[in-house]
């Protein structure tokens, strides 16, 4: 079609959708005029400059910031290594047969992954672009290469051995923090890796909690299921800062003196609890869609109650809510900012102090630092989120 | 009623009836991106005609009776409904909208009013009719439908058949000049096509113009003036029920006919 | 095992709170609060309990003023993700994507810190003649003021809304008889209209409307909207609004098919279709969902903690600061927050039951 049909059809129908156009495309324009102006001439973007390795690893000692660049060459070579994995079994039946794979040219490919991940790829520019060092621009070399050769490995990877690479996303992050903690802290860490840190130990604690609460409000046992009610309503009916608030200041009446766990501990207790509250209804609907004829079906084969439920039903139950669930992992990651209340030096946070430096103070630095911790945040929200529909259109047309 | 003739009629000549034509179709296309629907269509409906469409799915049967009221636009060539034409001009669509009734596959009866509301939406909103008008309308045609009793509930509580139905009814409220049948009795149980069928019989009976895209070939053979055959988007065969179902003259008419009878 | 785990929790929080020498009772909610709360009639010698109770009034006022702009906002951008119009339908898309994926908190800083912070100083407030006064001490919209016959305005009010219901009614009952399309919703408004102006010219004006201007360094006339509170609302309010946009196109699209062909097919306008066939069944889809959101509105509302609006969990944090003890703060805090969710979901509930599908 031609640009002006477009134009036509799309834009100018009929009358009153010309007045329509024009007078959207004025306040449009407009809109798109002042955020240009603003990015490219009047924003002072060099307190974001400076600041860059604060925003993203917080105060990790300068010597020591090799270890994250590792951690990260290794999370790509993972991501790659399923990557790669769920594309072997998603072919599965080809290879099986035999029948040749069909293959896809080196250019599309790129253009594939390029439309994919556009925003993610295009930050990854931006900070590349600001920093002052070259080894950054190494650095993210580095990450595309393991991620590409993760992907070749897991794509060769028999199935026989490959339902290991799914376990290591889970295990690895335990074997992974004792390795950055060592120079500092984890009570001590900032910027985005404070904020992955939380969200991810959050989301993998609450797991376990939340299958359990979800299994507790339908069972049987009324004190059980009033209790599992009682928890997963009273946690849902609560905003989450006066559970931040309350792991600050009150949690610590609930332990003895001696045993008290540092900060950082007891706000990932207290987004645990709350993620899993919410886990628990997911899960709960993810229950209710498994057809009953699947447990009638596991009865009359003579299992019992355990393995029915943990072999049949639950899993399906699980497959079916990825979506809901990866949505709720969505919203705790954007919900970590809140720690921004009690001190901690999250993103948030950052942008916050960097405008009190010497150098930047009192020059009202906050719109351009807060615009960039936005940034952060809108890709990585937006990149799980645009992966979360693609899960679900192809959980429709799945192999198994 | 119907002349027993044995020629095939070409799509251009009508049968039986007033003689006057009531719809015209001529050279119409209709693609679906790349997917060719309906291929140079020609075919002519008269005044007080029951024509009865078969065909494979994927034939282009509903898609072009579809067409007609425009739930779907033609591309190419014309489409007259009792003098006027279709095009974009929206007073036009309207116009034959108001004359011709459409009854869906899978009713499409609003669930949010009662039986007695659905059947009075549409002649109180566009013919502007008053309340009790409209009311007594309705109970009129609910009685002619067999079905009175239900007036006051909601479609979610009647079965297929009584629901179909009024379907009918609400179709015929508008007192359009020609009725539009897509598979009416496709998404019914087997012992409730019956009732739907009888209401359509004696709706032929009376004399309105039908055009009906349906599975039921005993349908066909009763009340048809004249029984259309489509395949890939286009008209094979056309004749009079005798004529098709004792005599077909196409290849694929016949092969068609060898799978269903 | 779980009652087991629940009383040593108990167990070590007495323990605890006998050797910091804070009282686990409730009892400091009649201590004096010695804590302002500014933008009130607030004062520091007043008991806690009062401070709770302003808290919970600005908690309410920033939830409803939130829930009515996000709802407007929301199903006007709603609406235009579906338009015909590829310009609008995109802008709608880029607004509903931008908000969504930014947290909360971020925007309500932003909001507050880079907008409402950098507006001018009251001498050089932005006025918009007679109906603005933007400043950073305030933003100033016109409001009414009565002269002490309130209750007249009261009364005058009632009768206007019960005149407005009645010509509704009786456009309706034309509509049933002559057909003739019921225009209800003008004529009742116009009705209203009239009545108020009729009757506040009768009894000599008894509301005037006071437009905010400034008299040299002070704001009079009109209402004003501290910096903080205008924040908050505008940020939970945008963000609201992409959520409740994502809804009302959902529910639109979720109306089947079939429903607008039959409507199309019986010759219904495209107004007459919405009105009478898609909207009213898409309300009943999005209802459950818009009650989810309404909720998390009501809860956002307490990150005022981070830009000092003192709804209620702000007076909490101030009142805890101010010695009083923490455990028993906060499980007051979250039984009112319960007792609100409650509230917010038993009406919701209510107005689910009445437009619920009538079915076998």
């Amino acid at each position: 079609m031609t640009a002006v049909a477009w134009a036509r059809s799309n834009l100018f129908r009929n009358r009153r959708d010309a007045v329509t156009t024009i007078v959207a495309g004025l306040i449009v324009g407009w809109v798109l005029y002042r955020t240009a102006r603003f990015v490219v001439v009047t924003g002072r973007w060099e307190v974001v400059r400076t600041n860059l390795t604060l925003f993203l690893v917080g105060r990790y000692p300068n010597g020591d910031q090799w270890r994250v660049a590792v951690v990260a060459i290794g999370a790509g070579f993972v991501a790659g290594l399923v990557a790669g994995q769920v594309a072997r079994r998603r072919l599965g039946a080809a290879i099986a047969n035999g029948t040749p794979l069909p293959t896809v040219p080196f250019t599309d490919r790129v253009r594939d992954v390029v439309a994919r991940y556009w925003p993610a790829l295009t930050l990854l520019l931006l900070l590349l672009l600001l920093a002052r060092t070259a080894s950054p621009w190494l650095l993210a070399a580095a990450t595309i290469a393991a991620t590409v050769a993760g992907r070749l490995l897991g794509a060769r990877t028999p199935r026989r051995v490959g339902w290991a690479i799914f376990a290591l996303p889970a295990v690895l992050p335990l074997a992974v923090l004792p390795f950055l903690t060592d120079p500092l802290g984890w009570d001590r860490w900032g910027g985005m890796m404070l904020t992955l840190l939380l969200a991810s130990v959050s989301m993998i604690a609450c797991f376990p909690l939340g299958v359990l609460l979800a299994l507790g409000r339908r069972s049987t046992l009324p004190a059980l299921r009033a209790v599992s009610i009682g928890v997963i309503e009273f946690f849902r009916g609560i905003p989450l800062v006066v559970l931040v608030l309350m792991s600050d200041v009150a949690l610590g009446f609930f332990f003895p003196r001696d045993l008290l766990p540092g900060k950082v501990v007891r706000v990932i207790v207290a987004f645990t609890i709350f993620t899993a509250a919410y886990v628990a209804e997911i899960v709960r609907g993810g229950l209710q869609s498994v057809p009953r004829g699947q447990t009638e079906a596991a009865q009359a084969l003579g299992l019992s109650p355990v393995r029915i439920t943990g072999l049949i039903v639950l899993p399906q139950a699980l497959r079916n809510v990825i979506p809901a669930l990866v949505g709720q992992f969505i919203s705790l990651f954007k919900d970590t900012t809140l720690v921004f209340i009690i001190g901690f030096l999250d993103v948030l946070s950052v942008a916050d102090n960097v405008t009190k430096q010497p150098e930047f103070r009192g020059q009202g630095l906050i719109a351009e630092t807060l615009v960039f911790a936005a940034l952060l945040f809108w890709v990585g929200s937006y990149t799980l989120s645009r992966e979360s529909q693609r899960i679900e259109r192809k959980l429709g047309v799945g192999t198994r | 009623m119907t002349e027993h003739d044995d020629t095939v009629f070409a799509d251009a000549t009508v049968v039986a009836g007033t003689g006057e034509v009531m719809i015209e179709i001529e050279g119409v296309d209709k693609l679906f991106d790349d997917f060719q629907a309906l291929r140079d269509i020609n075919l002519r409906v008269g005044r007080q005609e029951v024509v009865v469409v078969i065909g494979p799915s994927g034939s282009g049967k509903s898609t072009l009776i579809r067409c007609i009221n425009r739930l779907e636009k033609h591309d190419r060539g014309r489409i007259v409904v009792d003098g006027v034409e279709l095009s974009d001009d929206i007073r036009a669509i309207q116009a034959i909208r108001r004359e011709t009734g459409m009854v869906f596959q899978s009713f499409n009866l609003f669930p949010h009013l009662t039986v007695l509301e659905n059947i009075t939406l549409a002649p109180r909103h566009v013919r502007k009719m008053p309340r009790r008008e409209a009311d007594a309308l309705a109970m009129e045609l609910l009685e002619r439908v067999q079905i009175p009793e239900q007036a006051l509930k909601h479609p979610g509580q009647l079965s297929g058949g009584q629901q179909q139905r009024v379907a009918i009814a609400r179709a015929l409220a508008m007192q359009p000049k020609v009725m539009l049948f897509d598979e009416p009795t496709s998404a019914l149980d087997p012992e409730m096509i019956n009732e739907v069928l009888d209401v359509m019989k004696e709706l032929a009976r009376e004399g309105m113009t039908m055009i009906v895209v349906t599975h039921e070939m005993g349908f066909a053979k009763e009340v048809a003036d004249r029984v259309v055959f489509m395949a890939d988007g286009q008209i094979v065969e056309v004749g009079t029920p005798e004529h098709f179902f004792t005599r077909p003259s196409e290849e694929r008419t016949k092969r068609f006919l060898s799978q269903i009878l | 095992m779980v009652v087991a785990f629940g009383l040593w929790l108990a167990g070590n929080v007495r323990a605890n709170s006998a050797k910091t020498n804070i009282p686990l009772s409730f009892d400091y909610l009649d201590q004096p609060a010695t804590f302002p709360i500014a933008g009130s009639s607030f004062r520091p010698t007043q008991s806690v309990r009062d401070a709770i109770v302003v808290g919970l009034g600005n908690t309410v006022r920033v939830a409803l003023a939130g829930i009515v702009l996000a709802t407007v906002l929301g199903t006007l951008i709603g609406i235009a993700r579906l338009s015909t119009n590829w310009l609008v339908s995109r802008a709608a898309k880029v607004y509903v994507e931008l908000f969504r994926n930014v947290p909360v908190l971020v925007l309500v800083v932003f909001a507050y810190l880079a907008v409402f912070l950098r507006l001018p100083r009251l001498e050089d407030a932005t006025t918009v003649s007679g109906l603005l006064v933007i400043s950073v001490r305030a933003v100033a919209v016109p409001w009414t003021r009565t002269d002490g016959r309130g209750w007249l305005v009261l009364g005058i009010l009632v009768v206007a809304v019960a005149a407005a219901v009645a010509v509704a009614r009786w456009r309706h009952r034309a509509f049933d008889r002559t057909g003739q399309p019921a225009f209800a919703g003008v004529a009742a408004t116009v009705a209203f209209v009239a009545v108020v102006a009729a009757a506040f010219l009768a009894t000599g004006g008894p509301v005037d409307v006071t437009a905010p201007h400034l008299d040299g360094r002070v704001l009079r006339g009109g209402i004003a909207m501290p910096p903080e509170y205008a924040a908050l609302l505008c940020a939970l309010a945008l963000y609201t609004a992409s959520h409740v946009a994502e809804i009302v196109r959902g529910s639109i699209q979720a109306v089947p098919k079939g429903q607008n062909e039959a409507a199309t097919a019986l010759a219904l306008s495209s107004g007459q279709r919405m009105r009478q066939v898609v909207l009213p069944q898409a309300m009943r889809i999005a209802v459950p969902a818009l009650a989810n959101q309404y909720l998390n509105l009501t809860k956002n509302s307490s990150l005022a903690v981070a830009i000092s609006y003192f709804e209620l969990t702000k007076v909490t944090q101030v009142s805890i600061a101010s010695r009083a003890p923490a455990v028993p703060s906060y499980l007051l805090l979250m039984v009112i927050y319960l007792a609100l969710s409650l509230t917010i979901s038993a009406i919701t509930n209510q107005v689910n039951r009445r437009l619920a599908l009538v079915e076998r």
